[in-house]
């Protein structure tokens, strides 16, 4: 078995585990991230889905521009096909099925292995914490106020910006406005508002205003050459909207300047920079090491190599657990270590809904001057309203397969020509097959399609445990179950009503409510500060063991997209771990 | 036609059917998924879903398990559910000679996605999984989920189009005009900088 020592190991190179990676190697401190996923943009992994490629990546010269442009083809069943896409839930050997979840009920689970983890796909969204989600509910340790240094240097580092207004984001506000939501212009959200998004994107250039000089009606021709927005013509956004595709542009760029800030484009470099932190892609852990007995401290991890299949060992006098809401409870469950009750438990998931409304051209003329609403033009969600204590309501939009998929068809109860929707603010709802289905998908282009993000309350009764019946080469696989309390139904159902208002009065000509089943994608909690970990993100339980993901967070931050909040938390536990066991930290981000 | 591939036909025809009558928003809208091959791309998946772990399986040379002929044999389940418990609208009055001839591929369209709702909810197996703890037979539930979602996202990306094609039927008809490298779409900023303020 081959066997080596590191300082730190974390398991995983998620959207939180570079950003500890990064804080750590500023430290001086050695770091090994073993990642379960293919390493994308990467020169020792030429084809990461084909072959089993290098063994780990140190060196921030590794990263390719050019590979990143062959491998994220913005093209959604090429990228996004939760089976077969390269964005998925599973080893980097495209001949081989995902890895396997026990999920007994209906759900989808849209969660990425790789480095970038789940960033990969992500929107770039980074709100705060709502305030009152961290100082009025029960469940953080800590205040509000501990965690805004790290969001500071977050919102410096990757940017974070408010998005351009796009005419799709117009069409949104002016409903906000109409609804009598006033302009929240700050960091920290405390009443309903709307808002521009705080996006991890650099803004676009000049030249990309509407009236900059280029030609939209051009770059709608399918097939056509559309090569104008590149690197190093272009810098920033370029308004593509292929975020859920990778988001790799402005094409031609080195992978720290793609526009899109997933982990693996803005924090994976810079930790790499550091000279201490190496990836192990293709690593998946599959037990945490351990001495001790009942004072038991942990000693490395234990993983598989996907491809070859071999077992190896590293040793470390710290482990980060930093594998996501689902495999960290699952390693820990899997590793033998106690459990008191809270071990997976607690898991929210912003239980989405979204709602969609479609107008006609001369609505939109008069509103924005153009006639179509344009969902697949500028950022994938750029606008959002705010409601604090409910949760939030933002412009989603997406390529036609993601929509059908979102939209129309991951939508639980009754089929919608089985409902009756008289007195409800929607004309449809839920699922949509047929000539409806089809109906609705030609009005693509005039339909402006908004999600829910429920302000979710951690329950013990859902979250992740062990499915002893079913092992994969990993071990037993995660069991996972999430079902929606009546008042987190109340507030979804609150939001829904809320957005269907927003889509009215900016004047669509119909409304569609998905009544969307349980869609696991923001996953918070299942780990949670203050019950499995103490404020320092160290296990109550086993020494030298902390979590460095969103499990780690200690409720679903009040509906706020989770990312920013996640890895404002791994920077602070990076200065705990440091603090506790590497002889302190000279100038601290924040206080610990 | 196999009775897996006529029992896929039968979903995919009720999903995403021919639709003559929208013919007047143009031609390309009217026809669906069989005129796409898209059963036997939802077969090809549904087949790789779950790996092989050695076993009787792996000994004959599997690589994945083949699904698709049980979750054909799911549906015609469910269709006999919907008849028995008397939830069917239409009756037999699917023309079967099109697709396999199984229960579920007699039934009208509506009437097979009432009876696949059966699987996921209010059915024998999500009865049978709540009144044993089950979480074996509660995953029937989420295969059955997975079904919709999977044809109606393979159906409207580029999956289906032929080599060479630009774009698959489904960005057609959603006017889709395919990845871009960028949009001159820009309005100006609502904000030019978040405050720090005041909590």
């Amino acid at each position: 078995m081959y066997e080596r020592d590191t300082d730190v190991v974390v398991v995983g190179a998620g959207g939180d585990g570079p950003a500890l990676a990064w804080r750590l190697g500023q430290l001086g401190i050695d770091v090994t991230i073993l990642e379960a996923g293919p390493f994308y943009g990467n020169e020792k992994w030429e084809a990461p889905n084909d072959a089993p490629g290098g063994e780990r990546s140190g060196n921030p010269s590794d990263l390719s521009g050019k590979l990143y442009d062959e491998q994220f083809t913005s093209k959604e069943a090429d990228m996004n096909d939760p089976v077969t896409g390269k964005l998925r839930w599973g080893p980097a050997d495209s001949d081989r099925p995902p890895w396997q979840r026990t999920v007994p009920q209906q759900a989808l689970i849209s969660q990425l292995s790789g480095v970038g983890g789940t960033t990969q796909h992500y929107y770039a969204n980074h709100p705060r914490a709502f305030v009152t989600s961290v100082d009025d509910q029960p469940h953080w340790p800590i205040d509000y106020e501990e965690l805004v240094p790290y969001y500071q240097l977050l919102e410096e580092t990757h940017p974070v910006e408010p998005a351009p207004t796009t005419p799709k984001a117009e069409v949104f506000f002016e409903g906000a406005r109409r609804s009598g939501y006033d302009l929240n212009d700050g960091y920290n959200v405390t009443e309903a508002g709307y808002r521009p998004f705080p996006n991890a994107i650099p803004q676009p250039d000049e030249r990309l205003m509407r009236d900059g000089g280029g030609d939209v009606e051009e770059d709608n021709v399918p097939g056509g050459e559309n090569g104008q927005y590149r690197y190093p013509d272009y810098e920033g956004d370029t308004l593509a909207m292929h975020e859920h595709q990778g988001g790799p542009h402005p094409r031609g760029a080195p992978m720290r300047e793609r526009a899109r800030r997933s982990s693996n484009v803005s924090l994976v470099p810079r930790a790499l920079d550091t000279g201490n932190v190496e990836i192990r892609p293709n690593a998946f852990a599959t037990g945490i090491l351990t001495e001790g007995g009942a004072a038991e401290e942990a000693t490395g991890v234990e993983f598989r190599d996907t491809w070859a299949g071999t077992t190896e060992r590293i040793h470390a006098d710290v482990v980060v657990l930093a594998a996501g809401c689902i495999e960290t409870p699952r390693l820990w469950l899997n590793s033998g270590l106690p459990d008191n009750g809270w071990v997976g438990r607690g898991l929210t998931t912003h239980h989405f809904d979204f709602v969609a409304g479609t107008f006609d051209p001369d609505t939109l003329e008069a509103l924005i001057g153009q006639r179509a609403v344009e969902p697949h033009q500028g950022q994938a969600a750029g606008s959002r309203v705010d409601v604090p204590g409910k949760g939030g309501i933002a412009v989603n939009t997406f390529a036609p397969g993601i929509t059908a998929m979102a939209m129309y068809a991951a939508a639980q109860g009754e089929w919608a020509f089985d409902r009756d929707t008289a007195g409800e603010p929607w004309d449809t709802a839920g699922r949509l097959a047929g000539r409806q289905l089809k109906e609705q998908m030609a009005d693509y282009r005039r339909t402006l399609t908004l999600i829910c993000h429920t302000d979710d309350r951690p329950r013990q009764e859902n979250g992740v445990s062990i499915d002893e019946t079913t092992e994969d080469e990993h071990g037993p696989v995660p069991l996972v179950e999430w079902e929606a309390h009546p008042e987190d139904d109340a507030r979804r159902d609150d939001l829904a009503r809320r957005a269907a208002e927003i889509l009215d009065e900016a004047g669509a000509e119909h409304v569609h409510r998905t009544d969307a089943a349980p869609i696991l994608l923001h996953m918070q909690s299942s780990m949670a500060m203050g019950k499995v970990l103490d404020t320092g993100c160290e296990a109550k339980d086993v020494s030298r063991l902390f979590v460095a993901d969103h499990s780690a967070l200690s409720n679903g931050v009040g509906g706020a997209n989770p990312t920013h909040s996640g890895q404002a938390l791994a920077l602070r536990t990076a200065e705990a771990v440091a603090e506790r066991y590497f002889g302190g930290v000279d100038d601290p981000i924040g206080s610990v | 036609m196999s009775h897996t591939r006529g029992t896929f036909a039968a979903l995919v025809d009720a999903l995403v059917p021919e639709t003559p009558e929208l013919a007047d928003r143009g031609e390309e809208h009217v026809p669906g998924g069989l005129a796409v091959g898209l059963e036997e791309a939802i077969i090809d998946r549904v087949n790789n879903f779950q790996e092989v772990d050695g076993g009787v399986l792996g000994a004959a040379g599997y690589d994945a398990t083949p699904m698709a002929p049980a979750v054909a044999v799911l549906l015609d389940t469910a269709a006999a559910e919907l008849l028995v418990r008397r939830r069917s609208e239409d009756g037999f009055n699917s023309p079967a000679e099109a697709f396999a001839g199984g229960p579920f591929s007699r039934l009208s369209r509506e009437d097979r996605l009432r009876a696949l709702r059966l699987l996921e909810d209010e059915g024998v197996f999500p009865r049978l999984a709540d009144r044993f703890d089950s979480a074996a037979l509660g995953t029937i539930q989420f295969l059955a989920s997975s079904l919709p979602i999977l044809v109606e996202f393979v159906y409207y990306s580029e999956a289906t189009a032929d080599d060479g094609e630009e774009r698959s039927l489904g960005w057609q008809q959603a006017d889709y005009p395919g990845p871009a490298d960028g949009y001159p779409v820009g309005m100006g900023y609502e904000i030019e900088d978040f405050e720090e303020n005041d909590y």
